[in-house]
Parts: structure tokens; sequence; C-alpha cells
């Protein structure tokens, strides 16, 4: 896998708090990763970090370059969504794209016409004339049209109805995502987002709880829901996390295969939002 | 959003892979003769985009219909139903359908004192069509 974004060691203390504790991972080309971690988990600076808005410790390496000291040069080829709508209200759909044109060598204005026109949005609308998912699907459409290597996501879809939200996904998997790109996406609606990510990692209190592919996890990690008569059985594989759902317990299990759990009881592999809590409660514990 | 979307707005089953129940889907699609032979599959970006699926999970169900000589590639335009594929797959079902199915429902019908006259009257009677093998392969 060729790493895209390598990161060793990385912290970031704010104060006494560190924000960013001691964290490496790499993310290769053509993967969708999504960030998991509860508010002030470090989600945000850790993105900030990689977008080379914030400087850190350690080591760290984004398509090969610094982002901190060569934030010019990565700029080219990355883009970012943040959870604030950042563009400027007074600003008329036209003046964006000759602004973007003028400043951003990635930038096609073709392409962004030939999104913006599958839209409802009129080039002479000015931001806040906008509704919120317009102003949404403005920013998508000339994100999309940057050349990018990297997309950072940081809760892009806040705020959003379900029927925008789906859009929005859609369209970025239609219109942007190939094997040659990589996407990392934070948000907390994690079941809207399980099904595309390859790679899924999980964050609290700074450190990494979790890191592995989607492809992985059904290996590593298993639910089982026992009867009370079989509970005791299957404690003997020692569950990092319990729950009870109507009458019954619910078990997860980190490297015990199915094989061994076996007829004590039915057998899933957890969906992303409840192995979170198992991960987060579990090592709470 | 194009008219399929709404035919199989897909609510995934937890205890199948997606891209176990995405071939399952094509092959009921071949099936009914919503895809016949020689159609094109929709494309892997499309289907991707539409169920908000990643195209990794896409590409495995379909390459498991490759695997299997229902589908086939064609350089730089897709996937194409194989010609026959239909003809096979309904081979194959009837095939499973004895082997499997059958003997169970023989078990039952011998449990429950049923008898194979009454049960056989209606059969044949319903006028068949594509649309009557609706929900055969779902389970």
């Amino acid at each position: 896998m060729t790493s895209l974004v390598s990161a060793r060691n990385v912290s970031k203390s704010f104060g006494a708090l560190r924000a960013v504790d001691d964290v490496s991972f790499d993310i290769g080309k053509g993967r969708i990763m999504g960030l998991i971690g509860p508010n002030g988990a470090g989600k945000t600076t850790l993105l900030k970090a990689v977008l080379g808005l914030t400087d850190c410790q350690g080591s760290l390496s984004v398509l090969g370059l610094d982002p901190f000291r060569q934030r010019r040069e990565l700029m080219q080829n990355i883009c970012f969504i943040a959870d604030v709508a950042v563009l400027p209200r007074w600003i008329k759909v036209s003046q964006l794209l000759d602004f973007l044109q003028s400043v951003h060598p990635n930038f096609s204005r073709d392409r962004a016409e030939e999104l913006l026109a599958q839209t409802n949005i009129k080039k002479n609308s000015k931001v806040r004339e906008l509704s919120k998912g317009m102003v949404t699907q403005l920013h998508l459409s000339i994100i999309t049209a940057i050349d990018a290597k990297l997309l950072v996501l940081d809760e892009p879809t806040i705020g959003l109805d379900i029927i925008f939200r789906k859009e929005f996904y859609g369209n970025l998997l239609r219109d942007y995502f190939d094997e040659e790109r990589t996407i990392i996406i934070t948000t907390h609606q994690v079941e809207e987002i399980e099904n595309l990510l390859t790679d899924v990692m999980f964050i609290n209190d700074g450190r990494i709880v979790l890191d592995t592919t989607m492809e992985d996890l059904p290996e590593q990690y298993v639910e089982l829901m026992v009867s009370p008569d079989n509970a005791d059985k299957a404690r003997q594989f020692n569950p990092f996390y319990e729950r009870d759902v109507f009458g019954k317990q619910v078990m997860t299990f980190e490297g015990v295969s199915r094989e061994q759990l076996q007829g004590l009881g039915d057998l899933r592999a957890p969906d992303i939002a409840d192995l979170f809590v198992a991960k987060v409660k579990g090592e709470a514990a | 959003m194009t008219g399929a979307a709404h035919v199989m707005d897909p609510k995934w089953n937890e205890d199948l892979p997606i891209y176990r129940q995405l071939r399952d889907r094509v092959v009921a699609m071949i099936l009914e003769g919503v895809l016949a032979d020689g159609d094109a599959l929709p494309s892997v970006r499309n289907v991707a985009a539409e169920y908000r699926l990643n195209p990794l999970t896409v590409l495995k169900g379909y390459q498991e219909l490759v695997d299997e000589g229902l589908v086939e590639k064609k350089r730089g335009r897709g996937m194409f139903v194989t010609d026959g594929a239909r003809v096979q797959l309904l081979k194959d079902e009837r095939q499973r359908f004895q082997d499997k199915e059958w003997p169970l429902v023989v078990a039952t019908i011998e449990r429950l004192g049923l008898s194979v006259k009454d049960l056989l009257k209606d059969v044949g009677t319903s006028k068949p069509s594509s649309g009557s093998r609706k929900g055969e392969n779902n389970d």
C-alpha cells in the first residue's frame, strides 16, 4: 500500500490537554476512511494537522510533504469541507468561480459549471440567498471540480436533511471518487457512511482505539447474542463489552473466532456504531 | 435519480455481506427477466453512488458473477450478462429446488398429513408470468 498520509507518533497539546496523543497510522490511495470519535476526542485537531493548519509533534507526511511547512504546495492537491460553512455570504456563485479560477491551478471551471447545471443553483445568486442544502451542494461542486488527491470532510452533512445527505454521498461517489483519490470523513451519523468506507479509525481522548479495514473487521470482531443459560460459558472467551438487549446479553469479542462461539447464540459482525460504543465503554470499564 | 433506484432500494440484511446480496440481487434480476442476455449491468460507479456503497464492494459482487460465468467483462465497456445466463440460472434453481427445498416440502406434507391431490389441484391453473417467480430467490 502506498501511503498518502503517514503519521508517526503525532501529538498535539493545548496547555495541559493532549488533544492528539501519540498517534500513528497510514492511509493509502483509493481509500475512504471514516474517522469516528466523540466530541472533543481530537478528530478536528488531527485533521487540522493533516491539512497543515496546525503544527504538531512527531512526524506527519501528506502526499510526501510536511503539511505545516509545505502547506502551499500541499493545498494544490488537497481539498477540505469543514463543519462550518466557510463560503462568504455576500459572494455570487459566478464570482466564486472567477475567484477559484484565478487562484487554484487545479480548478476546472467547466467541470464546476457542468456540476452546478445539475442543481437548482443559479450563477447570479448570492451565497446568502441559498438554502443550507444548496450551499453544501455548491461547496461540493467546486470541490469536485478541483483535481485533488485527498479530500477531507469534517462533518460535511451536519444540519442537512436526509435527502441532501444521501445525495451528498451519492454525488461524492459518482463525480469525485476514484481509485487514485482518497477521502477522510468524520461524522456522527456513522450508519450513513458505514457502507462506503474501506477503512475505519476510532479515536478517543486523543488516542487511536481502533484502526482497521472494513474487510478485516468482521473477522476481528464478533457480536454474540446469548441466552442467559449460555452466558457464563460465553464469558470464558472474555468479551470486552456486554450489553443487555430485551433480556438477552449481547457480548462483543475481539480476536475470538466464530467457530469457538458457535452454538452459544446468534453471531453477527457488529456495526460500526455498536462497535464504537463497545470499544469506548469497554476500555473505560 | 433513475427509476431503477426505487425498484431495488435495498434494505441490507445484516447476516450476509453486502457484495453477496448485490450478487443475489443481480441473479434475481436475470431470473425475473429484468436483465436479459447481453444486457449491460449498471456501472460500478452508478451502483456505488445510488446506494452509497464503496465501489470495491460493488466490484466484488460483480466479480462473483463473473466467476460464476453469468456476467462477462468487456474491456472499457463494462459488464454484460453472458449469453445463456438465464437458462443456466433456471437450471441451477430447478436443481436446487429439487435437491434442497423439495425434500423439506415433502417432509412437511407427510408430517401434516396433507393430501397431495388437494394441494396440486390449483397448480398450473394460475397463468405463468415472469412475476410468479418473484421472491423465489430471496432466501
